[in-house]
């Protein structure tokens, strides 16, 4: 029996270390870049032969790589749209799952089509607004972090509202209907009962979303033209946008400090993400 | 009697609810009135609306559920239905390349180019300067005829000799009335200078070409608004509205007159989009490769990710490494990691060719372009697929699986007939929702290949790996030529098709039902 156990074992392993491999390699290769001193990505073996922390002090000091600046805006505009959209769509996922409406389930589906509708297309139409609103006030216009912020918690309602509700209908309809018997008013069942209860998924919501737009590369290079006022996403890119061959080392070394910090944050958040992304399948 | 006592309705929550409200009704109040301070009237239009609709709904009794939803409304219908709607609406117009202005524009600047210098290349000597009011003035002197003429916007007239004065060689340097230009003006204002027109009343023009030449021009394009015609008066050739948003040869409409103007066009777009040979060839070509691509990404994430969920469903040795590790994709920023492996099948620097030895131009072939596409969807996804494969094995009741085998099953035919059909039960709608993401995923296109490669020299916009969202946006923000209203034409097929595909799912896995 132990024998048969350890043959069927054997494909398990062999699969599981195939995969690590294959995800190992482009990480591995990232690494030895980083520190090769002569930034291309391998250029004659896979072996490191040169060691140095040049590519990273690069960061730090050359003055037309705004590095820590790339990476403040990232965060900054990152952490302020999972806030906002959390809180958004807490709300509004509260309004779908517990309230009774006119409009309700029309609105539900409304928001679904809505979203899965290719609009980055009307980056024009959003281009020239935002020209606008530049004239107007600069902090909130073309080119500035917080201008993209706008942008992006208008999209939060669609995307968070399905995924939250799913989740609400969960929580049973008793405990809200027996505070409201006690007297709880509707601000206060969300305040009070639905907002502890919800507050692990609202949280996987929350770095879901960081995640997101910490990655999100289209909207951004588009906006952001100032050097300074680049994500790490936009800023990274331009490294090996195509005119540079040679600046790989660079572009590694900045990756590998943007992606530790997330890294570290899904893989402390992991066991609440999991739960989160199976949540809608195993309830369907 | 718990709730009475508890938050919210004390006067700090008053207090609170107020000062949150008034600080965001003091926002939107500087911004309308610096909104109107720059004329932005629809600016200040839209957030006078956002205003009102947020007091409303927070201060009067009415509608709970409002208060929920205002100011995700709010932000939803700024930046999310206006440009859809704008997509929308740009889907029925002509709105490319050589049509983008508005017809007025477009007359105008066909008028401009309507000026034309003179068969016979008339020519004058020019003096020019400055009246006292500082309008622009000069002498002309015709270089075959000799006439003098006074010249300003308003027209000309003859002078005599006594009012202008000559050097050595009989070029006029003075005139009554007329200043000199200083050189500073004369270099800031250069463009002011050229686009001077001095009426010789006509119907023909003076036009200064530099400091001391100006030409004869005549304008042989005239607009007749009444009969929304053009006329070249050289040429006497009319030109009529095609009512496509260009100006045609009345008797051979096929030659056009540019720049056109953005024009309504109905179904034109879509109809070209399925008709013409042109347009069709490469959507079709690049539909079926969306349809391949998504269909392929999962089929391979979910074969892979599935496989690995199996693995380590009973507990093994390094379990625990293997799901840490594995997982890693799904953690790493995607944008890096696509640009990282755009780096590893770079032909010359590339380490997939240094540890294979070989010297492949990956991106320069259709099919190996197409197959490292969906390798590194590969590497992106099936920790995704795991993830929630995972997750869905654990739901499945622990007793179908033992009454299979206590039936003689062996663990194959417990996996197919029985294990995966419920998992495809239960990842369906994921799986529905992972092809749609994977049909509109417009990053892994767009950074690891730019949709290449791209069969340049028959000026193809679609490339190989091109699926329709980096079509599109190549059609509408291309470098060479743009096409607003067919690249949104594009996106309403595309929406047409991830929407159905949304409902359906929706209608299947029942959570219509219970709304």
């Amino acid at each position: 029996m132990s024998k048969k156990l350890g043959t069927n074992h054997v494909w398990k392993h062999a699969l599981a270390i195939s995969l690590v491999l294959f995800t190992a390699f482009p990480i591995y290769v990232v690494i030895v870049t980083s520190f090769d001193p002569t930034g291309g990505i391998s250029t004659n073996s896979l072996l490191p032969v040169k060691f140095s922390f040049d590519n990273y002090t690069l960061l730090f000091t050359d003055p037309r790589v705004p590095y820590w600046a790339w990476m403040k805006n990232s965060f900054i505009i990152a952490t302020a749209t999972a806030v906002t959209s959390v809180a958004i769509g807490a709300a509004a996922a509260f309004a779908f799952s517990r309230l009774r409406f006119k409009g309700r389930k029309v609105g539900l589906k409304a928001l679904l089509l809505i979203q899965v509708f290719p609009s980055f297309l009307s980056l024009s139409a959003i281009y020239v607004m935002m020209e606008q609103v530049f004239l107007i006030t600069p902090t909130f216009g073309l080119g500035s972090i917080w201008g993209l912020y706008l942008i992006y918690i208008g999209g939060s309602l669609g995307v968070n509202v399905w995924l939250l509700k799913g989740f609400l209908d969960s929580i049973p309809l008793e405990l809200d209907e027996s505070a409201r018997l006690d007297g709880a008013s509707v601000p206060q069942v969300f305040w009070l009962i639905f907002l502890p209860l919800a507050a692990p998924v609202l949280a996987v919501i929350g770095v879901l979303s960081f995640i997101g737009t910490f990655n999100e590369f289209v909207l951004a290079s588009l906006f952001l033209q100032d050097v300074e006022n680049r994500t790490v996403a936009v800023g990274l890119q331009q490294f090996v946008g195509g005119q540079y061959v040679d600046t790989w080392g660079p572009f590694a070394a900045g990756s590998i400090i943007a992606s530790v910090p997330l890294v570290i944050i899904f893989l402390s958040m992991q066991r609440f993400i999991i739960g989160g992304l199976t949540a809608g399948a195993t309830k369907g | 009697m718990f709730y009475k006592l508890v938050g919210l309705r004390g006067p700090l929550a008053l207090f609170l609810k107020l000062g949150i409200l008034g600080g965001a009704d003091a926002f939107m109040i500087w911004l309308i009135s610096a909104a109107i301070n720059k004329s932005s009237f629809i600016i200040a239009g839209v957030v006078t609306a956002a205003l009102v609709f947020i007091n409303y709904s927070f201060i009067t009794k009415g509608s709970i559920p409002l208060k929920f939803l205002a100011v995700g409304l709010v932000f939803f219908s700024i930046f999310v239905v206006t440009p859809t709607g704008y997509t929308i609406l740009m889907s029925t117009y002509n709105f490319k390349t050589g049509n983008e202005i508005a017809k007025a524009a477009a007359i105008n600047e066909l008028i401009n180019n309507g000026i034309v210098s003179d068969s016979e290349g008339t020519a004058y000597d020019l003096f020019l300067g400055k009246t006292s009011n500082g309008n622009y003035a000069g002498i002309l002197e015709n270089q075959v005829t000799k006439e003098v003429l006074y010249a300003d916007e308003k027209g000309v007239r003859p002078v005599g000799d006594s009012e202008i004065s000559r050097d050595i060689s009989g070029y006029i340097t003075g005139a009554d009335g007329i200043k000199t230009l200083t050189d500073e003006e004369f270099a800031n204002e250069d463009a002011v200078i050229t686009a001077l027109r001095f009426p010789l009343g006509d119907g023909s023009y003076a036009a200064p070409q530099g400091s001391n030449v100006a030409a004869r021009l005549i304008q042989s394009v005239v607009y007749d608004p009444v009969t929304d015609q053009l006329e070249n008066k050289e040429l006497g050739i009319t030109y009529v509205d095609n009512g496509n948003g260009n100006f045609v040869v009345k008797d051979d409409p096929s030659t056009r007159l540019e720049p056109g103007w953005r024009t309504y066009s109905g179904f034109d777009n879509f109809r070209s989009l399925f008709l013409d040979e042109k347009l069709r060839n490469p959507f079709i070509k690049v539909f079926i490769w969306t349809i391949a691509f998504a269909f392929l990404s999962v089929g391979t994430t979910f074969a892979v990710g599935m496989a690995l969920a199996l693995a380590l469903e009973a507990p093994i040795k390094f379990r625990r490494f293997y799901r840490g590790f594995l997982i890693l994709p799904y953690a790493i920023p995607s944008f890096m990691s696509i640009l990282i492996w755009r780096g590893l099948f770079n032909k010359e620097f590339g380490a997939i060719n240094t540890l294979l030895g070989l010297d492949i131009a990956w991106f320069d072939s259709p099919w190996l372009a197409r197959f490292a596409v969906l390798l590194v969807n590969l590497w992106l996804g099936f920790p995704y697929m795991y993830l929630i494969g995972s997750g869905a094995l654990q739901s499945i009741p622990k007793e179908l699986e033992e009454a299979a085998s206590i039936d003689g099953a062996s663990e194959k035919q417990t996996f197919y007939t029985i294990k995966l059909p419920l998992l495809l039960q239960i990842l369906g709608p994921l799986l529905i929702a992972s092809f749609a993401f994977n049909f509109n995923n417009f990053n892994i296109i767009y950074l690891l290949t730019g949709g290449g490669p791209t069969n340049a020299i028959d000026g193809e916009v679609a490339g190989a790996t091109d699926i329709l969202i980096s079509y599109a946006y190549k059609t509408a923000f291309g470098s060479n030529f743009q096409d607003l209203g067919l690249s949104s034409a594009i996106s309403m097929v595309m929406f047409v098709i991830v929407g159905t595909m949304s409902m359906y799912t929706l209608k299947k896995s029942k959570i219509m039902d219970t709304l």
